[in-house]
């Protein structure tokens, strides 16, 4: 049994403190199990100015057991699989602690982001590439985030202010657009339904 | 956004401030314990945190604890004066989950809300408060510890008849006293009669200063009112008990301060001493991994003593005979012997008159061992299935457990096998106890690694 409650709160937690942190947790479907969480890539690391969505799936031990989380965005990281995008992260694992939340596991990736672990490496190429040949690997990474984790800043503009015209405030149109992963139709119904 | 708002509008009838929600399941706190570290959970919070093969840890700063802590009556009086809506939906919420059953047995008769009610003035502000403590010092006209001579049999039969007797003073206060002079009431120490000053709970869930229970000459921390031994070394202050009470009294509570910094400073050498009494540990040794090779006390996994909160128990375990509930009534060696009068913590109707016997643990050792390597990667599963189910009637509360989020089982089934079964190929005993290890050390409920490596095979 999941704690929907407890679920229900953190996303309200999350969502209002998203100004500050620049995390997002939203549903994924209609089910409070299936989230997607986004964390903005910390400032300078090759992962800035990309937006990187995280999937979030929470098991019946929910808030006593871990959450399931890993990238939906791919990402070029020495403790996350370039492949499937499984995170190598003791908190997910065996020190999570029911006092932490989405938000708090979700801020410890954005930490990991800032400062790979390549001794105890999830993606054995990227760990190899990060301590051999530190250079490529900064390179790699950045070209990662442009490709895949930035939606042009043109188009997402665009977006933003199509919707702040309709009469929606800024700020939640861009953490709404966020949310639904830049889809404007699902944002606006999403703006909408609130 | 404004449907989440609304939600959370309907949840909450009142601005519950951080310090009073619980980390775990993020509302009010209810029922609280305090762990010997001073953080504070929900009675069913910490009940499901706990780890049920070996110590458990703190969810806030992973301090480990093995004793399942009684609730705190006082700051539970606390949180239902202060937020009785919220505290009356809690109430609700808890009690239709517990109907459900899934995630709770059933609850304690002596917790609950209606026998809660009538001695709302927690235990400890009872005047039986156990022999005097050398901390109360002489200057303090209140104090009467001294005069009280206690026999624990008196002082076990009466509180309850005290508390109510208690309850109708504090009745009539309410029109009278002012509403800060009541909520004092509930805040004393039970040995210097005083304000709290530095509060600590001890794991039988009574608070006092923590210079009046703990005496540096001696290393052990006992609960003058239920003889109780706090295990682990000294608790911690309670920092959001003692934070609220120095907004609500900050001019007593600062005096206080001084005048137990001042005694402090006579009594206790110096800090350091605290320091090496805190590590010190009253507790048998807990090693699982040595049980499992043969060595160590044995370990019972899942299940807890119902008088002093040790789970798993290690050691003889003593289970009661005539208690129908589901959950059973339990006691370590240690309980069994000083033969306590305590009711169980999960509402059993336990009665003294009820027979106790002998159990041995579950024999994980065995079938493990028992098995061969092969064996264990094909069908072990099956075999521990069946194996479990050879040895019913003993092991209810793993069958209770294994509904929970910790289930031994399921981290047999799904991890522990695996693990043994990619390195158990020596058949010596070193290779025994290779194998051994890797169960101890990933049984810290790690069900993610666990399954990920069942997934491997």
């Amino acid at each position: 049994m999941v704690d929907l409650a407890r679920v229900q709160k953190e996303l309200h937690e999350c969502n209002r403190d998203f100004q500050v942190s620049g995390i997002n947790v939203s549903l994924k479907g209609d089910s409070l199990t299936h989230l997607i969480g986004t964390i903005p890539g910390p400032t300078g690391t090759p992962y800035e100015g990309g937006t990187f969505n995280i999937d979030i799936t929470l098991t019946d031990g929910y808030p006593f057991e871990p959450p399931k989380m890993k990238f939906a965005t791919k990402v070029w990281h020495p403790n996350i699989s370039s492949q499937s995008g499984a995170i190598c992260l003791d908190i997910l694992k065996d020190q999570w602690s029911p006092a932490l939340t989405l938000k708090t596991a979700l801020l410890s990736i954005q930490a990991l982001l800032s400062a790979p672990e390549p001794d105890d490496p999830q993606d054995a190429v990227v760990a190899q590439q990060y301590l051999r040949d530190h250079q490529t690997f900064v390179g790699t990474a950045r070209y990662w985030t442009e490709t895949f984790a930035k939606t042009s800043t043109l188009a997402a503009d665009e977006k933003v202010h199509k919707l702040v015209e309709m009469g929606f405030p800024e700020a939640q149109v861009r953490s709404t657009l966020a949310a639904t992963g830049w889809d404007e139709n699902m944002a606006l119904e999403k703006l909408l339904s609130s | 956004m404004e449907n989440l708002q609304e939600n959370h509008q309907n949840i909450q009838i009142e601005e519950i401030p951080d310090e009073f929600q619980c980390c775990v399941c993020l509302e009010l706190l209810y029922k609280p314990v305090v762990l010997g570290c001073g953080h504070i959970a929900c009675f069913w919070c910490i009940f499901k945190a706990m780890n049920s093969w070996r110590e458990s840890h703190c969810p806030i700063c992973r301090h480990p604890y093995h004793h399942f802590p009684s609730v705190c009556r006082l700051m539970h009086s606390l949180v239902v004066k202060l937020y009785p809506l919220a505290s009356a939906r809690r109430e609700k919420q808890v009690a239709e989950e517990e109907e459900v059953g899934h995630c709770s047995p059933q609850f304690d008769d002596y917790l609950s809300e209606s026998r809660c009610k009538k001695d709302s003035v927690p235990d400890n502000a009872s005047p039986h408060c156990g022999p005097s403590q050398k901390c109360g010092s002489a200057e303090e006209g209140e104090h009467s510890s001294g005069d009280v001579s206690l026999d624990p049999a008196t002082s076990s039969s009466e509180p309850s008849k005290d508390a109510m007797s208690k309850d109708l003073n504090f009745a009539g206060e309410i029109t009278g006293a002012s509403e800060k002079q009541v909520l004092m009431r509930y805040l004393l120490c039970g040995i210097c009669k005083q304000l709290l000053c530095r509060p600590v709970v001890l794991n039988c869930g009574h608070v006092y200063c923590e210079n009046c229970v703990i005496n540096p000459s001696d290393k052990l921390c006992r609960c003058p009112v239920c003889q109780l031994e706090h295990p682990n070394g000294y608790p911690n202050i309670c920092l959001i008990l003692a934070h609220y009470l120095e907004e609500q009294f900050p001019e007593l509570y600062a005096s206080r301060e001084k005048a137990s910094a001042y005694r402090a400073a006579r009594q206790m050498p110096s800090a350091q001493n605290q320091d090496e009494a805190a590590g010190c540990k009253s507790l048998p040794r807990f090693d699982l991994s040595a049980w499992l090779t043969g060595g160590g006390p044995q370990v019972h996994i899942g299940v807890g003593c119902d008088h002093c909160g040790m789970c798993p128990i290690v050691g003889e375990r003593y289970k009661c005979k005539d208690c129908k509930e589901k959950i059973g009534f339990d006691l370590c060696e240690g309980c069994y012997k000083s033969s306590s009068k305590l009711p169980g913590r999960f509402n059993q109707q336990h009665t003294p008159e009820h027979q106790f016997e002998s159990v041995q643990p579950f024999q994980v050792r065995n079938v493990v061992l028992r098995l061969q390597p092969d064996q264990l990667e094909v069908d072990g599963s099956i075999g521990l299935v069946e194996f479990v189910e050879d040895s019913s009637g003993e092991p209810q509360h793993l069958d209770e457990d294994s509904l929970e989020t910790n289930s031994p089982l399921d981290d047999l089934r799904d991890g522990q096998v695996g693990n043994i079964s990619s390195s158990g190929t020596g058949d010596d005993q070193g290779g025994r106890e290779s194998a051994l290890g890797n169960i101890s050390s990933s049984g810290t409920g790690d069900d993610q690694r666990g399954r990920e490596s069942a997934d491997s095979i």
